[in-house]
């Protein structure tokens, strides 16, 4: 298993990237770098996903003058790239909710927030 | 003490089926993965003669799966009206006073560096918009290119010239831009072919389907960047 798990090493690389963000948004109380764990999972998906496009000596899937083959897949990049037009929408709403938090109530830190009801 | 040694737990509880897995994904960088052997021969070859663009992921996006990005602009717009609820609509009354905090000022390197580099940033912005079929970058990189350079801008000006960059009635009609030229790309192939979204695929009329790409384009450069610039400014709250 480690020697397969070493030709993936791209791959366990967005696991661990996976766990940092988690270990982030379980041990963070502060909601703004709650949120940053959660973006950091986000990235670790989004880099997983375009590893799993990548071909050995491949070009950028771009043709015209000079392209020769083999080419990289081109779905996964386009499937990413609406992966990440949704985080940005869903980190703007995110961060709009914690300043409505933060103007109602003072504060961001989630045990405070928690003790405040 | 012991709640660390939980999450320690649940870190490893949580990556070890992940590690697995991924040891048995088929080599990194393999060419037999079915995604590049059954799918994607198809776009590329034939998605450069076929979807009027050279970028193949230019193609993919905006044009074999149009509809699925039409619906992914309107989802920012929908994410910058929801921004917008949440944060100007105020009950009132139920306000907590939150001290203001005097801005800091922003020092004369940044102000001097930003104001310099901003015709370039633009620059580049927009050659990466409008070559987004010939080379990497399209409409979403760089309207957010040009996002980032009005919000560096509004930092380092004060605010009156930071309006001025993007006046508030320009704004309303800019900030649905991408859905809009989906919509006017969309409906002129429903006049012309007779179905929504449809790219003409002939060899003489290649032209026409790269023109309605970089339509696309432009309309989701600005739109894109005009959300953004909304987002902001409401944070900002102004």
């Amino acid at each position: 298993m480690l020697e397969a798990l070493w030709q993936n090493l791209d791959y366990a690389a967005s696991v661990v990237l996976f766990c940092i963000g988690l270990y982030t948004v379980i041990t963070k109380s502060n909601l703004i770098k709650k949120f940053m764990g959660l973006n950091i999972m986000e990235t670790s998906v989004f880099a997983f996903i375009v590893a799993l496009g990548v071909v050995d000596g491949g070009d950028a899937p771009i043709m015209g003058a000079g392209a020769e083959p083999p080419f990289i897949n081109p779905l996964p990049q386009a499937l990413i790239l609406t992966g990440i037009v949704v985080a940005v929408s869903t980190t703007a709403l995110a961060l709009s909710l914690i300043i409505r938090i933060w103007k109602q109530t003072g504060t961001i830190e989630a045990d405070e927030l928690r003790e405040l009801e | 003490m012991i709640r660390r040694a939980l999450i320690v737990v649940l870190l490893i509880a949580a990556a070890a089926p992940l590690m697995l897995a991924m040891s048995q994904l088929p080599p990194h960088g393999s060419s037999e993965t079915p995604p590049y052997t059954h799918i994607s021969p198809y776009y590329l070859e034939h998605g450069a003669e076929e979807a009027g663009a050279e970028n193949i992921v230019t193609d993919v996006i905006l044009n074999y799966r149009g509809f699925d990005t039409q619906h992914e602009v309107t989802v920012i717009f929908t994410s910058m009206a929801a921004v917008l609820a949440v944060l100007l609509l105020d009950p009132p009354g139920r306000q907590r006073a939150v001290q203001v905090q005097q801005p800091v000022p922003v020092s004369t390197v940044v102000r001097f560096i930003v104001r310099v580099l901003a015709p370039f940033i633009a620059l580049f912005a927009i050659y990466v918009i409008l070559n987004g079929h010939v080379t990497p970058g399209g409409g979403f990189q760089g309207g957010t290119i040009i996002g980032a350079l009005v919000i560096a801008l509004s930092l380092v000006m004060s605010k009156e010239d930071a309006d001025a960059l993007l006046p508030r009635k320009a704004e309303h009609l800019l900030q649905a831009a991408a859905p809009i030229a989906f919509f006017v790309v969309g409906l002129a192939g429903l006049f012309a072919w007779g179905e929504y979204l449809y790219f003409p695929r002939d060899e003489e009329l290649r032209w026409l389907s790269t023109l309605m790409l970089i339509i696309i384009e432009i309309g989701i450069g600005v739109g894109g960047a005009c959300v953004l610039i909304r987002i902001f400014r409401a944070m900002r709250a102004d």
